[in-house]
């Protein structure tokens, strides 16, 4: 199962709708390099609205492609990152310090539009 | 109850109540007289006797007991003078049955002494888990609205809100006020939450962890944390204990915590009174002339 990447002007978004394992989220982040490549977005808005569970793995995952765009010139934002969600992760010990995150979909595009034209 | 015996105590009902009473008066009553009128004390004990005495006679006054324990439960007298008073009744009962069958083996001791206990101790039982109950009601009730108190979240402005903390927190409460901070920053579609430590006596590294917590927590779902309300001595402990909040804004009163909010969501206050604007201004020129 791929996770649909679309592309928006010069930014990517990606709303994963399904329930990440191991396979899915390296398949993922395989797939976004390559299109921030043949793109060349300068921004990513990755929407977990409606991921329940996110693991430590696919934590490490998630933390390595913002890692990983941001060598290549894109800047990533995780949206609608779930309480409970987000209480596992601080629980786990995973604080995802590098990655920027936002409420929603409307407030990561700001966010990402205020960080590029900072730069 | 062996018949016999029960006539006996009827018989000696009067006599029986009016030792009851005296005794009441004279010794136990003293310690709570403070708390209840005596007037109430002779009519309460004066319902008690004939509900207990009807319970003699027939077994099914389970209702009368039940509306004269909530009576008493109700007035809040203390626990201890009603088992006295059941006591002394109690004694008073074998007493006069002793000395009324002038019988002085020991088989017929035990046999009054079995059938008074029968008879005085699940109504004693009774009013006892009735006052249980009642406590754990108010006490379930009182967690309850402590609860409710525990973590208010208050949206003050759009995009802002604040978590006033009062009190200890322990790990209990840690996970109940992350949990709704979490869910009021969702809820009211949050950009800055102020967490206001004003009312936390101490803040010691398991307080700290927990705050920390909380704030990379809401960072995740992408809302900035500002911990306001620090007060000199508790900044002194966080450095003392060498616990790092450098990962989000701190400062030391709600009112310097808000500005920084507005300043985070590209907002800020201004006058609208120009007036005052205009005076100000004049003001500094003519300081700037001189």
């Amino acid at each position: 199962m791929r996770i649909p990447i679309l592309k928006l002007q010069n930014y990517l978004l990606v709303s994963v709708q399904i329930e990440l394992d191991d396979q899915t989220a390296m398949q993922f982040q395989e797939d976004l390099l390559n299109k921030i490549h043949s793109t060349g977005a300068t921004g990513v808005v990755v929407d977990l609205t409606s991921v329940e569970i996110i693991d430590s793995f696919i934590a490490k995952v998630l933390g390595d492609v913002v890692s990983m765009a941001e060598l290549m010139g894109a800047k990533v934002v995780f949206t609608g990152i779930q309480p409970a969600v987000s209480m596992t992760l601080i629980d786990l010990g995973i604080h995802l310090q590098n990655v920027q995150t936002a409420l929603d979909l409307e407030q990561g595009l700001i966010k990402l539009k205020q960080e590029l034209e900072e730069k | 109850m062996n018949p016999e015996l029960r006539n006996i105590l009827l018989e000696n009902s009067d006599e029986i109540i009016q030792d009851w009473m005296d005794d009441l008066k004279n010794s136990k009553l003293k310690e709570y007289k403070s708390a209840v009128s005596e007037d109430l004390i002779e009519q309460v004990n004066r319902e008690f006797v004939n509900v207990i005495f009807s319970k003699l006679t027939d077994e099914k006054t389970s209702e009368s007991l039940e509306q004269l324990s909530e009576r008493i439960v109700n007035l809040g007298w203390p626990l201890g003078y009603l088992t006295e008073g059941m006591q002394s009744f109690r004694s008073i009962c074998i007493r006069k049955i002793i000395e009324e069958v002038n019988r002085d083996d020991h088989e017929f001791f035990l046999e009054v002494m079995d059938g008074v206990n029968n008879w005085v101790d699940p109504v004693k039982n009774e009013l006892i888990n009735k006052y249980s109950t009642n406590w754990t009601n108010i006490i379930s009730l009182q967690k309850v609205a402590l609860q409710e108190l525990s973590a208010p979240l208050i949206p003050v402005m759009e995009g802002i809100t604040v978590m006033p903390l009062v009190g200890t927190i322990d790990t209990d409460r840690a996970k109940l006020i992350m949990e709704n901070l979490l869910d009021g920053v969702i809820k009211h579609r949050a950009d800055v939450v102020l967490i206001d430590i004003t009312g936390v006596p101490v803040v010691d590294t398991m307080v700290a962890h927990h705050i920390i917590q909380a704030a990379e927590a809401v960072r995740l779902i992408g809302a900035t944390c500002i911990l306001v309300g620090i007060r000199p001595e508790i900044a002194q402990t966080i450095v003392n204990l060498g616990i790092d909040l450098s990962k989000f804004p701190t400062k030391s009163s709600l009112k310097r915590g808000f500005e920084k909010a507005l300043e985070l969501t590209e907002r800020e206050v201004v006058s609208t009174n120009e007036e005052t604007g205009k005076v100000v201004d004049e003001l500094i020129s003519s300081i700037d002339k001189e």
